[in-house]
């Protein structure tokens, strides 16, 4: 039998985040892994990778076309690999160059460029992943700043797992409470009331409502929080622009579908991507009144996580700076003084003064974006940053509030429908979707029988 | 020249349908039985049907079975339970005349064209390069055939245990059968060993019934067979009571001597139908557990206790029955015991219940590690239509969780396994709304025709029905004038007026209206049967949820539809981990759908296979 479709092929790709961390690594993975880094990689003791001694890792010399770096090397010889395949990886210092020069020369010599999470699909499909240490693998490559990828860990040492079999249990629990009463009418236990049912289904279902609530932390880890930035002309946008990427550039490609706005710039605050909106669509501020102008600023402050409406301290309240807080007026928005160097003090109001010349109040500035966007801690707060289980919970929940609101007027077979179906739709998150559960649950707690 | 077409091993209630459905399927049938006096017969309560086993009578009935149209006819009481529950979980239970249902089955049997019926004991089935050729008796007779189906239900080995007093003997005393056990393993079934049990029966002229509630059947309920015109007539009476404390204190004082605690009995028993000294032992804080009397037999005055299973000594189960307000003075007819017996582990055999080890061998009913009459009598029935099947060289046919319980009982045992006697429950179906006992006809009228068991009647009849259904939900498109009239009956049931008139659909849909209101105080949907509007009913309230399930249904319909062929190796199936290589290897799944229930599977296992097989 032949092998899987584009299993035979050979994939590459930078495997550590891009642009963060000191070591990039380069990862190999495929039947013709270890011949192709053959042909590339030279220990200083002179052997060649397919002598090496399995997961050992060698220092040695990585040689192509206009390209000569002493890198280190490690083999796993399948199946005893990540992916489960023949996987070479390749580590090198920081710096998306040389770590790029690895991968081409590694395609130049018959590897293909791997898809984005494919090192996890082929570890998946190999039996090396369950689902779920699967997807946090996934979110892990594509992580691109420290939170996003300490949201991969959580995901990956099962934190919402865990909070998803909890809520499964009390629903098995509930479950098996009224599946007694369908296959035992007749005996003499308590059966469950319907305020009784009522009241663990709500229960339940706030429990995944919290979960789903930290989901919208969870888009802004992993996709980036939304700033704009607003204000009249000469009022300093673009030195306030530099001034926040100054230190902190980072290295970003876009992710189609994250906004529908293009992106300018893609600053890092804490670890956490901050991406700014291109205001290039929004006409000169005097055009603003037009109909056009204010449609289009209205879209992109509806897109924005937070507006920073930039205004000149040194003036007076202009006839834009008022048109541009009354469109904010509803948003989350920051009112930004700048040019706090020209005098003594302010002459128009704001939340927070700064100088785009001084280093001191742009960081108070990036500190305050932070605290406005991220509100909960994201260190430790439960981060759903999968659409998959975030989909899971949602119908999960779509299923329970249904439940809720029919309990008082359907019969109970109905009811059980929908809480069997949040039953699975948690079973997606946590894996676990047989019936046999709630059956053990039910003689497990029940007397019953002739 | 072949003596037989099929040989059916067994005359339970397995035994029968398979024997029945082979017969009436043009099949020279011999029926192998160590004794008519057991055919059909009901050695533990004397009912039928019950929560989801309502389900599968109704089912064997739609297929062409015969249990349905039996019960119907030797029913004592009938009720309907779970009634404030929702159709999907409506259950019949009947209690059955179990003299009469055994001479009832005796005599269908008996007419029945192309069986014959001898009383022998099988001693081995006869195989050629693992096909099944023959069987031979124990009174020497050799028999060739092309299939055999073997209903042996619990009297293989089997050993009856009360107290210290041990029986080598089947379930009320009938003699056991030995030989068969030694010839499964040699073909290649794993042999296994579980028990059940039964409670004492009571001389029902001994027996204060002012210390129980009685119960009382239902009328104008449905019946289990769709043949069946009137609801079955209520005839007998059933009485609820309760142990006492002394009962339970009696019972913790001599554990030592309970067969259950003391090493005797080693078999796996059911958790659903424990007996009373491990309900006492498990649920130590219950003070009281509910007893039963219900009617074994008009012939008779004996009464059986449900509720109080035990293999206690007979001078422990006397003072027990005593314990109980209203059995003071009563006499014990029968002990109650524990019974063991021999039974094969499901999982050698496909979900058309042949073996794996040998071809045209068929396993149906309690050997396979179920209980119940019913479960037994469902198994039998696809056994021995897929024995005729395969005497015909024709397709096998698969019954599927989405169109029956009886596909989730086969689909369970055949992909699960059991390590306890199985039950069937409603719990088990996950598409429950859409296996109701209403529809039942509507799931299988149409497969039990194309194998050839649903007559001409029965297929007329059914043809007849879905037409009035079709009518009537075409009639209830229109709509109703505002008039005087609705607005009073709205009124009448709680329900906001319609100034503007309503669509009998959306009238049905009303949660404090049903159909036969608007039947009776409108004056409208006249000359539908009571099925038809039920039936129409039920499809109109519970739109939404019906749909649900179908779409789900729909979704692994490929899945269940892929199938997959015998011969595959799956040691050798490369990207599948070892552990689910192993599991596919020993349940040999037939479909796609089969093998992604198989426990130690996992989704990324099926995605593989499936590419797999697609190269």
């Amino acid at each position: 039998m032949k092998n899987l479709k584009g299993e035979n092929q050979t994939i590459v790709a930078l495997s550590s985040p891009l642009g963060v961390g000191a070591i990039g690594v380069v990862r190999l993975s495929g039947p013709s892994a270890i011949k192709i880094a053959d042909k590339l990689f030279t220990s200083f003791k002179g052997k060649k990778p397919s002598s090496f001694e399995p997961r050992k890792m060698e220092l040695g010399t990585f040689c192509a076309k206009n390209f000569n770096e002493q890198i280190l090397c490690v083999v796993f010889v399948a199946p005893f690999s990540f992916t489960g395949e023949n996987l070479v990886e390749f580590q090198c210092h920081g710096g998306i160059k040389i770590a790029e020069g690895i991968v081409d020369a590694c395609i130049n010599a018959g590897a293909v460029l791997a898809q984005n999470g494919e090192f996890s699909k082929r570890a998946f499909i190999n039996g090396k992943l369950n689902l779920e240490k699967a997807e946090g693998m996934m979110n892990m490559i594509e992580a691109e700043s420290e939170a996003e990828i300490r949201a991969g860990y959580s995901l990956l040492s099962g934190a919402l797992g865990k909070l998803a079999i909890s809520c499964q249990k009390e629903l098995t629990d509930l479950l098996s409470d009224i599946e007694v009463s369908f296959d035992y009418p007749e005996e003499d236990i308590e059966y469950i009331t319907r305020n009784k049912t009522k009241q663990k289904i709500v229960e339940i279902e706030q429990k995944i409502n919290e979960l789903i609530k930290t989901s919208s932390t969870g888009r802004k880890i992993k996709e980036g929080v939304n700033l704009l930035i607003l204000g009249e002309p000469n009022v300093g946008k673009s030195s306030l622009l530099n001034a926040l990427s100054a230190s902190d550039k980072a290295i970003v490609t876009n992710i189609a579908g994250t906004t529908r706005d293009t992106i300018e710039e893609t600053i890092l605050i804490n670890g956490v991507k901050f991406n700014i909106i291109d205001t290039a669509g929004i006409r000169k501020t005097t055009d603003i009144i037009e109909k056009i102008g204010i449609d289009k600023a209205k879209d992109k402050i509806k897109s924005a996580d937070l507006v920073i409406v930039l205004v000149d301290a040194s003036k007076k309240q202009s006839k834009e700076d008022e048109e541009i807080l009354k469109l904010t007026d509803k948003t989350n928005r920051i009112v930004v003084g700048n040019k706090t160097d020209l005098i003594k003090s302010p002459v128009q109001k704001a939340d927070l003064y700064i100088s785009t010349k001084d280093e001191k109040s742009v960081n108070n500035l990036k500190q305050k974006i932070y605290e406005l966007t991220l509100k909960e801690n994201i260190t430790n707060a439960l981060i759903i940053t999968n659409l998959r289980h975030l989909d899971a919970l949602t119908r999960a929940q779509k299923a329970l509030k249904k439940a809720i609101k029919n309990i008082d007027e359907d019969s109970l077979d109905l009811i059980s429908i929908d809480l069997k179906t949040a039953y699975s739709c948690l079973g997606e998150i946590t894996g676990n979707t047989t019936s046999e559960d709630i059956i053990d649950a039910i003689f497990a707690k029940f007397c019953l029988g002739k | 020249m072949m003596d037989y077409d099929s040989i059916v091993i067994g005359g339970g209630h397995a035994g029968v349908e398979a024997s029945l459905a082979l017969a009436r399927t043009g099949n020279k049938t011999l029926l192998i039985t160590l004794t008519k006096e057991s055919l059909s017969f009901m050695p533990c309560n004397p009912s039928i049907g019950g929560t989801a086993k309502g389900h599968l009578v109704c089912e064997i009935d739609a297929l062409g079975g015969q249990m349905g149209i039996s019960a119907d006819a030797n029913c004592l009481q009938i009720r309907m339970l779970n009634l404030s529950k929702g159709p999907a979980v409506y259950s019949l239970r009947a209690q059955i005349d179990k003299n009469a249902y055994h001479r009832n089955m005796l005599k269908v049997c008996e007419n029945q064209d192309n069986l014959t019926i001898i009383e022998d004991e099988a001693s081995e089935i006869l195989t050629e390069d693992k096909k099944v050729v023959g069987v031979k008796t124990k009174s020497g007779l050799t028999f060739s055939c092309k299939s055999v189906v073997v209903c042996v239900g619990v009297y293989l080995n089997a050993r009856t245990i009360t107290g210290t007093v041990i029986k080598e003997k089947g379930p009320a005393t009938f003699d056991r059968a030995t030989l068969l056990t030694k010839n499964l393993a040699d073909l290649g079934f794993e042999i296994r060993r579980f028990k059940t049990g039964t409670p004492p029966r009571l001389d029902g002229l001994t027996i204060d019934y002012s210390k129980f509630v009685e119960q009382k059947g239902d009328s104008n309920i449905q019946s289990f067979s769709f043949l069946t015109k009137k609801t079955p007539k209520n005839i007998c009476v059933c009485h609820l009571g309760y142990t006492t404390l002394k009962t339970k204190q009696i019972i913790l004082d001599n554990l030592d001597k309970a067969p259950m605690y003391n090493g005797e009995i080693n078999g796996i028993g059911p958790r659903y139908c424990p007996s009373i000294e491990t309900k006492i032992v498990r649920f130590a804080d219950h003070d009281r557990h509910q007893l039963f009397l219900e009617p074994e037999t008009l012939e008779t005055n004996e009464i059986y206790l449900q509720g109080m299973s035990t293999s206690m000594p007979s001078d422990i189960q006397k003072q027990m029955v005593e314990s109980v307000p209203g059995l003071e003075q009563t006499k014990i007819t029968k002990w109650g015991y524990a019974i063991e017996y021999d039974c094969i582990n499901p999982l050698n055999l496909y979900p058309t219940l042949e073996s794996k080890p040998v071809s045209g061998l068929y396993c149906a009913g309690q050997i396979n590690g179920t209980s119940g009459y019913e479960e037994a009598g469902a198994q039998g029935l696809l056994a021995g239509i897929n024995a005729n099947l395969y005497n015909k060289n024709k397709e096998q046919l698969i019954l599927r969780r989405d169109n029956s319980y009886i596909g989730v009982l086969v689909d369970d045992l055949t992909t699960k396994g059991t390590n306890e006697p199985y039950r069937m429950m409603t719990s088990r179906a996950e598409f429950r709304l859409l296996l109701r006992q209403d529809n039942a006809d509507i799931r299988l009228t149409e497969i039990g025709r194309n194998v050839g068991l649903v007559d001409d009647v029965r297929y007329n009849a059914f043809k007849r029905k879905m037409k009035s259904i079709n009518k009537l939900k075409e009639e209830i498109k229109q709509s109703i004038k505002p008039s005087k009239t609705l607005d009073e009956f709205l009124a009448r049931h709680n329900e906001s007026p319609a100034p503007k008139g309503i669509t009998i659909v959306n009238l049905i849909k009303r949660s404090n209206i049903s159909i036969f209101d608007i039947k009776k105080e409108l004056g409208l949907l006249k000359g539908y049967s009571r099925e038809v509007l039920n039936q129409v009913s039920i499809s109109v309230k519970y739109a939404g949820y019906l749909t649900r399930e179908e779409q789900l249904i729909e979704r692994n319909a490929k899945l269940e539809s892929r199938l997959i062929p015998d011969d595959i190796d799956y040691l050798k199936l490369k990207g599948i981990r070892m552990e689910a290589r192993m599991k596919l290897a020993e349940i040999k799944p037939k479909t796609i759908g089969q093998a992604s229930r198989i426990s130690g599977v996992n989704p990324a296992d099926i995605n593989v296979l499936i590419l797999q097989l697609k190269n």
